[in-house]
Formats: C-alpha cells, sequence, structure tokens
C-alpha cells in the first residue's frame, strides 16, 4: 500500500515534468491576450491552442516613402493584396492608396492622385480598395460617388459612376464603399444605403443589377403591431428593411463572399453564385455567424458583428467580428475550425478592427482607430488545421489522417481532427476504430454508416450460429413450459383473483 | 414489512399491467396495492428517465450529459408525483370520487412500470441503431408513454368509479388544482421570505442601535 503511493506520487512527477516539456512547442493561451476557443458538438465553449499568435503591427509612423517619412494612416478603412502578394492599403482619412511589400516593412508607392482628362484628379475618402488578377487597381472613392480603374502605373483605365438603370429610385446617389473584381472584370460593390444587395458592374462599366439581396423577416407579432397601428404611429416606428452588407471577397472561381450583419447571429456570411443564389454550406449546428455565446447585457454580448470576410484557400474563409473583436475561420463544409482574437489595447489586440486579409501563412487586421496593421502569424497547431482540411478539401482524407493525429496530440478536443481519422478508418475498412473515432467526433452521420456495415459484418459472420441458438432456445423454451406446468399441475391459466 | 412487500404484491403491479381494469379495482376494495411499491416504482421511474437522457446513443441523444442531474430529477419526479396525488385527491374528493389518497398515489405509482420498461428498453435498443433507424427507438418510447398514460386513466377511473367522460374531466381540473398548489405554494414562500426579512433587519436595526 506505502509502496503503491510513493510509486504513483513518482509517476505524477514525472508526467507534470513531461507535461511541462511538451509544452514548449504549444503557445499557452495565457501568454496571449485573448482567449482562443472553439465550440463542441454541444455547442459548448472549449478552449483550444492558439491558431494564430500576434506578430507585430504596422503602423504609418515607421514607415519611410522616399527618403521622407509616410506618416501616421488616418482612419484607413480597407486593405487588400495584389497577385504578388504586396499590401494595399485604402488610407482613407488622408484621401490615399499606400501600396506595402511583402513583409510590409517598405512602402512601394503611394497614390494620392492621377491624371484624368490632362488634369491632376484626387480621391475624397477611398473607403475600399481591389486589385484584380491583371493588376488593376479599383478604388471605391466614396465621396467622388465614383469607381477609379487604375492601371499598374497608376495610369486611369476607367472610371464607374451614376449607374443609369430603372431599378435605381430617381435621384440614386452612388456612395461606393467597398468593391472587388472577378476574372471576368465584373465590379461588385456595396454601397452605402444600398439595401436591395451587392451592385454588379461590366467590364464596360455598365449596371447590370443586385445579387445576393438579404431577405427582411418580419415576424407574426410584428405584423400583428403595424396592422393595429395608426398610419402616424406606423411612420414612426422602425422601417424593416435588411442589413446592409459589410464586406466582399472573391474566390479563385468567382463567388462572391459578402458579410454582414445578422441580428440574430445565425448568418453572417453569404457565398453568391454567378446568378446571385446563396450557395454557402452550414456546419451541424447550421450557424454562420461567429459566437454561440451571445447573452448578456454588456457592451461586449450579443451576436457578432461581423465586418468583413476574407476567402483564405481551399475552401476557407475567416470572419473579422468587430463587437469582440474576434475572428472565426469556417471550412467549405461550415465547420468552425478555431477562433481567436479580442477587443482591447495591448498589443495584439483591436479597437476598432474593419478589415482582414491574408498574406502567405499569416493573417492581417486593419485597425482603423488604432490606425495599424497587425500581423498574425500561424502557429503549429493552426498550421496543421490549415493543411489538413486543404487536404480534405482535395479529397486526400487518407493523407490527412496523420496531420489529425499530430492536432490531437495538441488538442484532443478536437472534434474535427476525431472525425478526419474516423473517416479515413471507414474508407479503409475498419470499421471498429472507425466508430470509435467518429464517437468521439460526434459524426452521427458517419458514425451511422460505419456501425452499419459493423452490424452487417457480424451478423453475415454469425448467421449460422444465430440461427442454430434461435431454434434451440424456442424448443427449449416450449418444453421448458410445459414441463413446469406438468409439475405443478396448471392446466390453463386463469385469472389471478379467480381462486 | 409483508404488509407492503409480499412477494403477492410485488407480482401484483405486473397483473395491473397486463389487466389495469381489474388490477385497479381490487386495489381500491381489497388492498392488493402497496403505497410504498407505488413509491419506489415513481424512483424507479426517475432513474431510468435519467439513465436514458444519459446512456442512450448520440445518434438520437443531443443531451449534454452535463446538463442531466439524477438528483434534481428525482426531486422534480417525486414532486410532481406528490403535486398530481394531492391536486387529484382534493378535487375527487369534491366530486364523488371513492379513491383514498392512497389509492390514488397506487394507481398513479403502478402506472410508472410501462415507463420504466420502455424507457430502459429504448435505451437498450438504442446502443444498436444507425441514423435513420430513430423510428424504432421513438416508437418503443411513445408505446411506453401511451400505455403508461392509460394505466393512469383506467387507474382514476377505477378507483373513484368514474365514467370516462367524468375522469377527464377531472383530470382537467386535476391540473387546475396543480397550478393553484403552485400559486398559493409561491405565495407563501414570497410571503415568508417577507416577514423573515422584517425580523432580520428588525434585528439588524436593534443590534446597530444598542
Amino acid at each position: 500500500m506505502r509502496m503503491s503511493k510513493r510509486c504513483s506520487r513518482a509517476i505524477i512527477i514525472i508526467l507534470a515534468v513531461v507535461g511541462m516539456l511538451g509544452n514548449c512547442g504549444v503557445a499557452l493561451a495565457n501568454d496571449l491576450p485573448y482567449d482562443t476557443y472553439n465550440y463542441n458538438f454541444y455547442e459548448y465553449i472549449v478552449y483550444t491552442p492558439a491558431a494564430y499568435v500576434p506578430a507585430g503591427s504596422i503602423s504609418g509612423t515607421r514607415l519611410v516613402y522616399n527618403g521622407e517619412p509616410l506618416g501616421a494612416f488616418k482612419n484607413p478603412q480597407d486593405i487588400c493584396k495584389t497577385p504578388d502578394g504586396e499590401v494595399v492599403i485604402a488610407d482613407t482619412g488622408n484621401n490615399r492608396i499606400v501600396f506595402l511589400s511583402k513583409d510590409m516593412k517598405t512602402v512601394i508607392k503611394v497614390i494620392s492622385e492621377f491624371e484624368n482628362n490632362g488634369e491632376a484628379d484626387k480621391f475624397s475618402s477611398p473607403t475600399g480598395v481591389c486589385v484584380s488578377k491583371k493588376n488593376e487597381l479599383y478604388i471605391a472613392d466614396t465621396y467622388n460617388n465614383r469607381i477609379v480603374v487604375l492601371d499598374n502605373n497608376g495610369s486611369l483605365i476607367k472610371i464607374i459612376r451614376d449607374p443609369q438603370s430603372e431599378i435605381l429610385e430617381e435621384g440614386y446617389v452612388f456612395s461606393p464603399l467597398k468593391v472587388t473584381v472577378d476574372y471576368a472584370d465584373r465590379v461588385y460593390c456595396i454601397a452605402q444605403n444600398m439595401f436591395e444587395g451587392i451592385m454588379v458592374f461590366e467590364d464596360n462599366g455598365q449596371f447590370v443589377g443586385f445579387i445576393g439581396t438579404i431577405e427582411v423577416k418580419i415576424s407574426l407579432w410584428d405584423k400583428f403591431w403595424k396592422r393595429i397601428a395608426t398610419k402616424e404611429e406606423r411612420s414612426n416606428q422602425k422601417l424593416f428593411i435588411p442589413t446592409e452588407f459589410t464586406g466582399i471577397d472573391i474566390d479563385d472561381d468567382g463567388f462572391v463572399y459578402a458579410s454582414n450583419i445578422d441580428e440574430d447571429g445565425t448568418q453572417a456570411v453569404r457565398r453568391l453564385n454567378p446568378k446571385g443564389e446563396d450557395v454557402i454550406k452550414k456546419g451541424a449546428n447550421k450557424n454562420l455567424g461567429g459566437d454561440l455565446w451571445t447573452s448578456g447585457y454588456t457592451r461586449y454580448s450579443g451576436p457578432s458583428q461581423i465586418t468583413d470576410v476574407v476567402y483564405r484557400q481551399k475552401g476557407m474563409y475567416s470572419l473579422l467580428d468587430r463587437r469582440r473583436g474576434r475572428i472565426f475561420t469556417y471550412d467549405h463544409e461550415g465547420n468552425l475550425l478555431y477562433i481567436f482574437g479580442g477587443l482591447g489595447t495591448q498589443a495584439g489586440t483591436f479597437v476598432t478592427p474593419v478589415a482582414i486579409e491574408n498574406i502567405g501563412n499569416t493573417i492581417i487586421v486593419l485597425d482603423a482607430y488604432r490606425a495599424e496593421i497587425l500581423i498574425f502569424t500561424e502557429t503549429m497547431y493552426g498550421s496543421l488545421i490549415n493543411q489538413a482540411v486543404a487536404l480534405r478539401y482535395d479529397g486526400d482524407e487518407t493523407k490527412a489522417v496523420e496531420l489529425w493525429e499530430k492536432v490531437l496530440e495538441l488538442d484532443e478536443n478536437n472534434e474535427l481532427a476525431y472525425v478526419g481519422i474516423g473517416k479515413a478508418y471507414l474508407t479503409a475498412g475498419d470499421y471498429v476504430n472507425a466508430m470509435k473515432y467518429l464517437k468521439r467526433g460526434m459524426s452521427s452521420e458517419f458514425y451511422s454508416i460505419a456501425f452499419r456495415r459493423y452490424r452487417n459484418k457480424v451478423l453475415k459472420e454469425n448467421m449460422s450460429y444465430i440461427l442454430t441458438g434461435l431454434i434451440v432456445a424456442v424448443f427449449a423454451l416450449v418444453i421448458g413450459v410445459s414441463i413446469y406446468r406438468r409439475k405443478k399441475g396448471i392446466v390453463r391459466e386463469e385469472g389471478l383473483l379467480n381462486e | 414489512m409483508s404488509k407492503y412487500f409480499s412477494k403477492e404484491k410485488l407480482k401484483y403491479v405486473f397483473y395491473t399491467m397486463s389487466h389495469p381494469v381489474d388490477g385497479y379495482y381490487w386495489i381500491r376494495h381489497i388492498d392488493k396495492g402497496s403505497v410504498p411499491i407505488a413509491v419506489i416504482l415513481v424512483m424507479l421511474f426517475s432513474f431510468s428517465f435519467t439513465l436514458n437522457r444519459l446512456k442512450a446513443s448520440f445518434v438520437v441523444n443531443e443531451l449534454d450529459p452535463r446538463t442531466v442531474d439524477s438528483l434534481t430529477e428525482l426531486g422534480g419526479v417525486l414532486l410532481l408525483y406528490i403535486l398530481l396525488c394531492i391536486s387529484n385527491w382534493s378535487v375527487t374528493c369534491l366530486m364523488q370520487g371513492e379513491g383514498r389518497l392512497k389509492d390514488i398515489a397506487i394507481a398513479i405509482g403502478y402506472a410508472m412500470l410501462p415507463l420504466i420498461i420502455s424507457f430502459n428498453l429504448a435505451t437498450l435498443v438504442s446502443q444498436f441503431i444507425a441514423d435513420g433507424e430513430e423510428a424504432f427507438y421513438y416508437l418503443i418510447l411513445g408505446v411506453g408513454i401511451a400505455y403508461g398514460f392509460i394505466m393512469m386513466l383506467i387507474g382514476i377511473m377505477q378507483v373513484h368509479n368514474y365514467t370516462l367522460a367524468k375522469t377527464l374531466i377531472t383530470l382537467f381540473l386535476t391540473l387546475l388544482a396543480a397550478f393553484i398548489i403552485i400559486f398559493i405554494g409561491l405565495l407563501i414562500v414570497d410571503l415568508v421570505t417577507k416577514v423573515y426579512n422584517f425580523f432580520e433587519s428588525l434585528y439588524i436595526e436593534i443590534v446597530f442601535r444598542m
């Protein structure tokens, strides 16, 4: 007894030491200025290792352009990347566009004016930027009510303004906020006070229509009140208008990812096909709205307010929340992969996050109030998940198993990893292991497939024994009952009370 | 002890299940039933219910096990049982019901047997079903609950010597009575707290002034 106690104590100490050593490679949550967590099958918060960690920030004051200091950014509103990986910032308050190199240490160029019909023209609050695959720069020049398109050298290609259409109201003022461009040079634009959806322009600047209109939900209760209200009361009530889109991005196939602020917190992002239909896939919990735990009455409670979306690679996309400063990353099936980020004044936290972009293995976020770009680099945990999800997107689930196993070493609560491994076992025909892993991953769908095949296999292999056993049992029962009755002298069973 | 737990009385629970009309009739008239057995059955039902919520396969069960607490559920079920018995008794007293409180307690308690069986059977069956076969699981549960409800109905009908229509009316009134009891209970709790708070503040006042 004594011995075993001492033994167990030694084991505990050894385990503790090993645990400390083992932690070296993993960023501990308490080193970070924010929580990193995810939601499990029960929609319960599970803390995870960090997928991304802060790696400094870039502010305009430290940058030099042509031997002179660039000067601080002023209320910058958008960032995007060029096909070469350079970072473009819409420095809205300074009315200029700044190009930074890939590592964001040096300024490549600054565009604050361009030649328009022989005259110098300037921007007025450029709120959105985008660079097409042909290296053409699209600028949403908000207060000049136009979209300016410049080529690689900063000379004007075209200006999109004054959209003409029957579906637009008379006297509509076009104030573009965010733009994006697809491979055919079609321009998708989010405009101020435009609730019908995203405005689409052809490559010649012709306005063709809207895509992705968000339908307004009116509850029966609201309808009831509307009905009994007088005309005067009705005009004082708030209007039922759809929410506006907040951010926009495009994937390689020309599908538009658009984020919006959803008051229910259920769907804050849409994936629009060229016809304008939402084709996004929702995960097991049918939620694409960021945080699931949103109750409370403080400024930090309430559904996530998604301000921007970035399409990353292999069907993955990240959403930026301005309510709690979180970044949510989903895969193409709508599973929440990891969450990181937070509000605050420490290094690595946001005050007013406005835009998000993905450069290589870093995620960069633009903070309008701090006028800084915050950089987050991938950890081992994040990189493993990214690679595994990419492999799964390509259909290489068996190759992904190794990566998922490493993920489990870092985070043994990762349900996606269990499902990934379980599916690989399922394809390999090892149903027992598949069931074990799929059960841990709480994937009822794939667990059932494994279980059904396993059940069939067991039944098929033991069919002769089962049938023989059944016949023997039936005979034994019949004979047993008749012997029992003869012994007790029961002829026919009567009611218990008919004595 | 043998008065409550004889072999005959235990067997009689099963007899009541298979012959509810006769069974409940003799419970009323020649004391075939036993209140302790009825209470134990209610407790067993509570445990089966908890077990089902905890251990049913995750194909049919999306509950977080952390939200299931057997003791809370036992308390809840027992409270509901007592509430039902008392409210039914208080209603039937005024409506020429022949049953005593004891008979009502047995009638409701014995009706738990099909529920106990079906809940445990369903929990067992759930281990062997896959996606798309949930119907079997819900069928077992549904049949058990329906049988339990019918047994309770017949039980109350028999112990009070009522017609079916009158039983249904009294059941409706029983629910009403239960709500009234809950309302009065809350009222009393609130009142007692207020009185307690009054004396407490009085005490604090006196202590501070001394």
